[in-house]
């Protein structure tokens, strides 16, 4: 009982919270839920929750507040719970220092994931690297941490210092997504304003990497928000 | 009790489209009928039944009676102002406005107002208080109506100075008619109870006689029942003036000529019949006096406000100028004045003008009114046009030398001995040709007396000495004064019709000009301009134009050719405009309202609506003539008819777009109304039906149901997001913020997410090899590319292959997505994209909500201000296809 994980899910909706209470108990989380942010709030620092779901669209405060709030004490990893089309809400989400986001309405294997990952990364801060990888296996893909080399079905790419830079920002954050302004400040630092020379340093990324243009298997766009890298390793 | 009629006056009909006031006059025969206490009377009861009624102007009077109904209303205080070192007091038009009252009471209508008020007449105040939408109840009497001006002068012997104009009369939606017997008239006067004692005699022994009393109140009367005929036959036909007669009236600067106006205004409205006033402009007019014009000017003035168009025609011959004119316009019946001719030779040879037109035109009724009383008849003595002439250097340096010149070629022929008759040939010729190349008469006159001198001195015997002249002398002046002047008189004509030619014809080419221009202008800010360089142009003057009302802020366009526009710019020609505005009234510099303005102001008025104001300046008294004025109103319609249509082309713009919004909303309402209900109510029906019979339900059955309701809310949620999409486009603009967003993300997200829905599905997708960035709202574009391979897959039954497509061509980014499938139907062709769901019958369960799809994808692409196409393919399925402009910047980035 204790070493199950313990998720606090912030959500006003009642169907909504049941049915990812009885999902998350089913693959064996243990689920605590509040109704508001405020609640959500008191639960957080009485609970410790291992994870926290939260829905944006909150009755009483706005859940970018709630972020704001828990960042400021704590690094318990977030996962957003928004809807469609509200992207600037979500960049926001994300350069605050939210884990990741899913979209509503979504799959129940899809948030699955999500959590999976989140919890991934935050152990792997926590846990201080402790098993750096040599190399990483995505597909096709083969990152060589140490030969700074990558290659794609065992022949070899060239990237620009940059292009490099990115590739391995993306590769450090495995299947969270990046919001173009989080990428942009750990390269050209905090002033630069516009993104067009990260996506046309993405563009050439992709030319190099990816089979079809159009259906990317490695750097995945998320529209209005960032990229992310597609998480699925072979070890 | 409250009569029916004052219900009316208060509260307006609902024919009163624009809010304007209702007009009351009550009309006696003469003062001290009774009209003024009538009308308080009545505006007491008014008052009692809680009409907001205020006494604007009541002359002073003694009467107890009438005192007394005044104290009981509330009385607007006058204006006071000094004049000529006298304090007078005036109705107060502003406070009026200020206090803007239901009702209000201004005795009087003819009154003058003080000069330096706004207006010149009491009537033009009452009109803007009608404008304004206060009802008007006033007094007048007969004598004081502009058109039986002359007849009550005739009748009475007495000059009425305050006159109101008929339209005025015509206009008021009320007319009581105040009586009494002239006996108790009289009887009231000689107690004093209208004027004061001392007063009375006088007045009574000129005016107030039982003779004129009688024939006044017939005129009343008459008056009265014309208007109630007139307005039984206007309830009976249209307003418009139907009658198929049409006057004319004949108009010369002579004063005289107000007679016969008057008389053809009350004859046209006799007759219900429109009039026109026509002026002459013959040649010798150049040489009009002062005075002259000014009288001229008057009788156009006073013709316009009787409601007569003013023409103004060229010509030599008055009868044939009038005859033309009278043919090609559809004239009736002809008005001219005439004075006793004065017996002269003249008269004898001439037919009369009357005469003439008789003969010219046998079908036409022609009215003679004879000018009784002979007044200065403005001579035009030849002497004026003899003496204005300027001297000319060229006009002398030719005579000269033609004189010589014939001089010399007698001598010559003298010497050879040739006979001498043709000398005097050689001079008239000479005379002639004088006559012919120089300007006026003086020339022609000057050479035939130097002629005949010449041929006394140097040809006729003795030869170089003066003879007394001899009778076949006499006779050579005489027919060489006579060619000179004969010949000067064609040539003056002639030069004076060529100017006047070149005149109409530059003015008919600036019109043309203007017109051809409006046509092909767009924009009101385009329209505005070239009117102004137009006007600026023609008149020499700086022009504003308002196009909107100055007082709520419309600020005009000037074009200035001088410094004088700082004198147009200030609040209170603002004000005149404003004034021109709300009145649909010329106003300013040279007329009656306004009159110490700048400038001169006219609305631009189309159908009843004024849709601008011109005005141009006047500085310096410099006034416009009737003629620049009735040019410039030509002009000013065609600019009505130029934003009449950069009007109605606007209205119809935004229509278009109001009813493709429309025509969106509805269309979504209908699709959500229908496509909603059907999967609710398959999800609500599954789902109870798995609680309640959770026991007794198979499981097999129990999966299908749970799949039914997953598949359905799936359907659901795509529906929502298709609907949420149209919110992101902008209500006002119909247009969506746009980020340059790179094509092959766009589609790849979409892809990924269809693939997240048909695993297996067959796309193949083609994106440009380059780096290309489309300036989009993404997440919208994705729908629609969503949408459209969502289309595909469902009418391509059997294994769905789509192909996705993105090129770049020139300034276009080209999506297509085609399909394997069957294609679409012909009979959908032309309804496919326009509205929601094509063919009913078919599409209400197979495709359910891919009419909403498509309509979305259509919507979202036009705000992108892109187009969506779609078409057949050959070997079945169909192509549809859709741009957006790369806007010319430099979006291509390698």
């Amino acid at each position: 009982m204790s070493n199950k994980l313990l998720i606090l899910l912030i959500e006003d909706e009642v169907p909504i919270r049941n049915f990812m209470s009885a999902i998350l108990n089913s693959k064996g989380y243990r689920v605590i839920a509040a109704g508001s942010g405020k609640e959500g709030l008191s639960m957080i620092t009485s609970h410790c929750p291992d994870l926290i779901l939260l829905d944006l669209g909150l009755p009483d405060i706005d859940g970018i507040e709630v972020v704001k709030k828990v960042r400021s004490w704590s690094g318990t990893p977030i996962l957003v719970v928004s809807a469609r089309g509200q992207e600037r809400e979500k960049v926001e989400a994300l350069d605050l220092g939210v884990d990741d986001y899913i979209t509503k309405p979504f799959g129940t294997s899809e948030l699955l994931a999500r959590i999976r990952t989140a919890l991934r990364h935050s152990n792997r801060t926590n846990g201080e690297n402790l098993m750096e990888p040599k190399e990483l296996r995505i597909g096709d893909l083969t990152i060589d941490y140490t030969k700074r080399l990558i290659k794609v079905k065992e022949k070899e790419v060239h990237l620009t210092p940059i292009e490099y830079k990115i590739m391995m920002i993306l590769v450090k954050n495995l299947g969270k997504v990046l919001t173009y302004q989080y990428i942009i400040n750990e390269i050209w630092g905090p002033y630069m304003e516009e993104n067009q020379t990260l996506r046309v340093n993405m563009a050439n990324i992709r030319r190099k990497i990816e089979e079809n243009l159009a259906e990317p298997k490695y750097i995945i766009t998320e529209v209005g928000v960032g990229y992310r890298m597609v998480d699925e390793r072979v070890d | 009790m409250i009569r029916p009629e004052h219900d009316r006056l208060t509260q307006g009909t609902e024919s009163d489209k624009n809010e304007k006031g209702r007009l009351k006059i009550y009309f006696g025969y003469a003062a001290g009928v009774g009209k003024t206490y009538a009308m308080l009377d009545d505006a007491r009861e008014l008052q009692k039944h809680g009409v907001d009624v205020v006494i604007g102007y009541i002359e002073s009077h003694t009467r107890p009676e009438t005192l007394q109904l005044l104290k009981e209303l509330p009385v607007l205080p006058r204006k006071a102002e000094k004049y000529q070192n006298v304090e007078l007091t005036e109705f107060d038009i502003d406070g009026a406005l200020k206090r803007k009252p239901q009702l209000i009471i201004i005795d009087n209508l003819s009154h003058t107002n003080m000069p330096g008020a706004r207006n010149k007449k009491r009537y033009q105040d009452v009109e803007e208080l009608l404008n304004a939408g206060i009802d008007v109840v006033t007094s007048m009497s007969v004598q004081h109506l502009e058109s039986l001006k002359d007849v009550v002068e005739n009748i009475t012997g007495i000059k009425v100075r305050d006159t109101v104009p008929d339209n005025i009369f015509e206009y008021a939606d009320q007319i009581e008619l105040v009586d009494i017997e002239p006996e108790e008239l009289l009887f009231r006067l000689r107690t004093g109870k209208v004027f004061k004692e001392e007063q009375a005699d006088k007045i009574t022994q000129h005016y107030f006689t039982k003779e004129n009393l009688r024939i006044l109140r017939e005129l009343a009367m008459r008056k009265a029942a014309d208007r109630i005929s007139h307005d039984n036959q206007k309830e009976s036909h249209s307003s418009e003036k139907m009658s198929n007669s049409k006057l004319l009236v004949c108009i010369s600067s002579s004063p005289t000529s107000a007679k016969s106006i008057r008389w053809a205004s009350r004859m046209a409205e006799s007759m219900h019949a429109p009039w026109v006033a026509v002026y002459i402009d013959k040649e010798e007019s150049i040489f009009d006096r002062e005075e002259q014009k000014k009288a001229l000017q008057a009788n156009m003035e006073l013709a316009e406000q009787l409601g007569a168009e003013v023409v103004t025609l060229n010509g030599y011959d008055v009868a044939i100028t009038i005859s033309e004119y009278a043919r090609l316009s559809g004239i009736t019946n002809i008005v001219i004045g005439k004075s006793r001719n004065r017996k002269t030779i003249k008269n004898f040879f001439e037919m009369d003008l009357e005469d003439k037109l008789i003969s010219l035109m046998p079908n036409i009724e022609v009215h003679i009114i004879p000018n009784s009383n002979i007044l200065r008849y403005y001579k035009k003595p030849w002497k004026i046009s003899f003496l204005n002439q300027s001297f000319s250097w060229r006009d002398s340096i030719i005579t000269s030398v033609l004189l010589i010149g014939a001089s010399g070629l007698s001598l010559f022929q003298k010497i050879l001995n040739i006979e001498e008759h043709n000398v005097i040939l050689i001079f008239i010729l000479s005379v002639l040709i004088i006559s012919r190349v120089t300007k006026g008469y003086f020339y022609g006159i000057f050479a035939s007396i130097i002629s005949v001198i010449m041929y006394n001195y140097i040809f006729a015997k003795p030869y170089f000495a003066f003879t007394p002249l001899r009778k076949e002398n006499y006779i050579t002046f005489l027919i060489m004064l006579l060619v000179a002047l004969i010949t000067s008189a064609v040539t003056i004509r002639a030069k004076t019709q060529a100017i006047y030619a070149v005149d109409r014809e530059r003015r008919t080419e600036i019109l043309y000009e203007i017109n051809k221009k409006l046509l092909v202008t767009r924009g009101l800010e385009n329209i505005v301009q070239l009117t102004n360089e137009y006007i600026t142009k023609i008149f020499s003057r700086s022009a504003i134009i308002y196009t909107e009302d100055p007082d709520k802020g419309g600020a005009g366009s000037i074009m200035a050719v001088n410094e004088d526009i700082k004198y147009m710019d200030t609040d209170f020609e603002r004000q005149v405009a404003h004034w021109v505005y709300v009145n649909q009234k010329r106003a300013g510099a040279g007329t009656d309202t306004f009159s110490q303005a700048v400038a001169f102001y006219m609305p631009v008025l189309s159908q009843g609506n004024v849709l601008g104001v011109i005005g141009l300046s006047c500085l310096n008294k410099n006034y416009l003539t009737q003629n620049n004025r009735s040019f410039l109103r030509m002009i000013a319609s065609q600019v009505a008819m130029a934003l009449e249509r950069q009007r109605l082309s606007d209205e119809q713009r935004l229509i278009l777009i109001q009813r493709e919004k429309e025509k969106m909303r509805s269309n979504l309402l209908r699709a959500i109304s229908h496509d909603l209900r059907t999967p609710l109510t398959s999800i609500l029906g599954a789902s109870s039906t798995i609680l309640e019979n959770s026991e007794t339900i198979e499981k097999e059955t129990q999966n299908k149901l749970l799949s039914n309701i997953k598949e359905e809310s799936q359907w659901l949620i795509r529906m929502v997001e298709n609907l949420l999409s149209v919110t992101r486009i902008s209500e006002e603009t119909s247009e969506v913020k746009k980020t340059p967003e790179a094509v092959e993300e766009i589609v790849a997200e979409a892809i990924s997410r269809i693939r997240k829905r048909f695993k297996d599905s067959n796309i193949n997708v083609q994106v440009p090899k380059e780096l290309l960035f489309v300036p989009m709202d993404g997440i919208l574009i994705e729908q629609v590319l969503i949408n459209l391979i969502e289309n595909g897959m469902k009418h391509s039954s059997e294994n769905p292959t789509i192909d996705v497509v993105v090129k770049k061509d020139k300034d276009f980014a080209i999506f297509e997505v085609s399909d394997n499938g069957s294609g679409i139907k012909e009979e959908n062709f032309s309804c496919l994209l326009e509205s929601y769901v094509p063919n009913r019958k078919h599409s209400s369960d197979s495709s359910r909500g891919m009419g909403i799809g498509l309509s979305i994808c259509m919507s979202i692409v036009k705000a992108h201000g892109g187009k969506m196409e779609f078409e057949n393919k050959q070997g079945g399925g169909a192509v549809f296809r859709f741009t957006l402009p790369l806007d010319g910047e430099k979006n291509n980035v390698k």
